[in-house]
């Protein structure tokens, strides 16, 4: 019994050869995503780097950890395919149905017990999980790696139980059963505080995949930092974000980027909440859109379609029980295709990764939350426009007109946007580049890629700020690709605190006679492109192109204190090279 | 001293600073020069594209996109 329809694959299929290498069988949670062949080999990945290969935490311990997650998510797919790998590993019968939910009795080691009550809570109330529970841990004994093992693992279990909920898998073995437990989940808390960790300590602060992130959503999220323990685990997860994430061929990318958000404010987890909606915002969404759709989506004006994907991936996360065939039914009535399907159920399981992942480990927000999430109303039915997010009703887009010619096919239209726009364009990409040829070939890049998208452009936010998000972004990615050494996303010196001002006399009462607009001009340019990348770019945004602040950051996948930060220092940076021009001669050192 | 430049602070704040710039000379100098350079830099009209530059620019993407538009007409499957 399964859910979608399936297709043929070859025995040899060389995902399917690792599986049967690491289980003895091609489970058949596998087996059912044949309609996207990449999702296997993406999972198998992973299965290998949390699961299989050599760390600290042994194969069987791991397991346990499965099998006892499993068994109180109340997941019999689960439960059975680990209940049947621990035996393969050795492990005795009576043994593996203690950790059914009796393992308190079963005369554990204490770490063992204490390993086990650690897991079921991070996967059932992850956003109660604090520095303290992991401490618990350390003090028997267990490493930082192995702590970084256990969170895996249980993110992992996680992420099979809503799998195979979604996927309709019936057991491959059959299943023993599940006495029924208490479980102690009274954590009740009202408020959920995001930023307490980071629990563990990290490897060193570098990854090869560290690039990827940068390149693909412009920031390295804190999460990722994180595991730098593990870097099999990381690029195994690098493997999952592209492969689930950013294609685009099924699902669209907004799509499931609002699964993850939806997903992630049920499971209260102000963290992702707070990177996706960013990375929502550079791809062009609105902020107050974003966090409507987080807070509750049914009053955020989606079409009929994206509403119901988004009451599917609630479901399957939040209330898995209830879940059945006519889920999917329900998506199918609305034109998604099993492939679409089968990638929401993913996307929906891969946020439970995440989620379980970034609550073990306390990863720090890359961006202040702005939503306070509250896991008693998990979705909040908000009533009149007193509860909504601040509404912040700027005047109509000047632009609104020209965009919807060119979404009718008008593409004469296209070019006035395109004269209309040309100066911030420019002035984006040069401030990211830093030289004139390169910005003016980006330009193009940038508004072939605006064309291409249009379709897609809802006019939540203004048309000009979406445009140089696009910017942006083509800029970054030509920059990395110039120069891997000069980041954007290199936060180290943010905080070096090394810069002192060096001019410290006075400047002339009016500067600006002393030179012609030209020469200043060219003094200020010359200036500009001697800065560093990452504060070039935010001084050209900020004063230059005379953005907000909040503009610049959306733009850049900047937070607001970085974009500050930068800022003060990119202006002082200028302020030293112009001095010597500026002052002023009658008076001395002022100290 | 940043978000001074910019305005950005509430108006108790606003008044210690301005308090301590009216007694001590170096931060007086620094941020006389500061506001001085953020002047200077946003009127400057740096990195202004020449409107000269922007409409070849403009017909070079246009033709790229009538270019592609015909090739996909032409292969019904690429739509």
């Amino acid at each position: 019994m399964s859910y979608l329809r399936g297709v043929e694959v070859s025995p040899s299929f060389p995902p399917f050869a690792a599986l049967r290498d690491y289980f003895g069988f091609v489970p058949y949670i596998y087996r059912l995503q044949t309609l996207v062949p990449h999702l296997i080999e993406a999972e198998a990945e992973l299965a290998r780097a949390v699961l299989v290969e050599d760390g600290a935490l042994s194969r069987i311990r791991k397991e346990s950890i499965l099998l006892a997650v499993a068994a109180a998510n109340r997941n019999l797919y689960c439960v059975a395919k680990h209940y049947q790998t621990l035996q393969l590993l050795g492990v005795p019968e009576r043994q593996a149905a203690q950790l059914l939910g009796g393992y308190r009795q079963a005369g554990l080691s204490q770490a063992d017990e204490a390993l086990l009550d650690f897991a079921i809570k991070l996967a059932g109330e992850g956003h109660c999980i604090s520095q303290q529970d992991l401490a618990g841990l350390g003090a028997h004994g267990l490493t930082d790696e192995a702590l970084l093992e256990v969170i895996l693992v249980t993110a992992w279990a996680n992420f099979l139980c809503t799998l195979s909920v979604g996927l309709g898998a019936k057991p491959d073995f059959e299943s023993p059963e599940i006495p029924n437990q208490v479980l102690e989940r009274s954590h009740a808390i009202d408020t959920i505080e995001p930023n307490r960790g980071p629990f563990l300590r990290s490897g060193p602060d570098d990854d090869k995949t560290f690039a990827f992130f940068r390149e693909e959503i412009g920031f390295v999220p804190n999460l990722f930092r994180a595991q730098t323990l593990r870097p099999e685990a990381l690029t195994a997860e690098a493997g999952m974000v592209r492969v689930i994430l950013l294609k685009d061929d099924l699902l669209n990318r907004v799509q499931k980027e609002r699964i993850l958000l939806v997903v992630s404010a049920v499971n209260c987890n102000a963290y992702c909440v707070a990177v996706h909606s960013e990375i929502l915002g550079n791809l062009g969404i609105a902020t107050e859109h974003t966090d409507q759709v987080a807070l509750d989506y049914r009053q955020a004006n989606l079409s009929v379609a994206d509403e119901a994907l988004l009451d599917f991936a609630r479901k399957l996360a939040s209330a898995p029980a209830q879940f059945s065939g006519s889920d999917v039914e329900s998506l199918r009535s609305h034109g998604f295709r099993d492939e679409q399907v089968l990638e929401a159920v993913a996307m929906t399981a891969f946020t439970n990764f995440l989620n379980t992942v970034q609550f073990g480990l306390g990863a720090k927000p890359d961006f202040a939350p702005r939503l306070v999430l509250r896991p008693a109303a998990k979705i909040p039915h908000l009533s009149g426009s007193e509860s909504r997010p601040t509404e912040r009703e700027g005047p109509p887009d000047p632009d609104a007109e020209s965009v919807a010619k060119v979404q009718r096919g008008d593409l004469d239209a296209f070019e006035e946007l395109i004269l209309r726009h040309s100066k911030r364009v420019y002035r984006t990409l040069i401030g990211i580049l830093g030289n004139p040829d390169d910005a003016q070939d980006a330009m193009q890049d940038t508004f072939l890629k605006a064309f291409q998208h249009l379709a897609g452009f809802e006019g939540r936010s203004k048309f000009s700020t979406w445009l140089t998000s696009i910017a942006s972004n083509t800029g970054l990615q030509r920059l990395r690709e110039r120069k891997p050494m000069e980041s954007l996303d290199d936060d180290a010196a943010d905080q070096d605190g090394g810069f002192r001002p060096r001019q410290i006399r006075a400047w002339t009462e009016n500067p600006e006679q002393l030179y012609s607009r030209t020469e200043r001009r060219s003094l200020v340019e010359d200036t500009v492109m001697k800065l560093p990348a990452k504060y070039r770019v935010v001084v050209v945004l900020r004063d230059m192109e005379q953005l907000s602040t909040e503009e610049t950051a959306a733009a850049l996948g900047l937070g607001i204190p970085a974009v500050k930060s930068r800022l003060i220092r990119g202006r002082m940076m200028v302020r030293e090279a112009l001095a010597p021009h500026f002052l002023d001669s009658a008076k001395g050192v002022a100290t | 001293m940043g978000n001074l430049l910019d305005g950005e602070v509430a108006a108790a704040v606003r008044l210690q600073l301005e308090n301590h710039l009216s007694h001590c000379e170096t931060c007086q100098v620094l941020y006389d020069s500061a506001r001085k350079t953020l002047r200077i830099v946003t009127d400057s009209g740096s990195f202004d594209l020449p409107e000269a530059a922007s409409r070849p620019i403009a017909e070079k993407i246009m033709a790229r996109l009538r270019e592609t538009r015909v090739n996909t007409n032409r292969d019904p499957d690429r739509s």
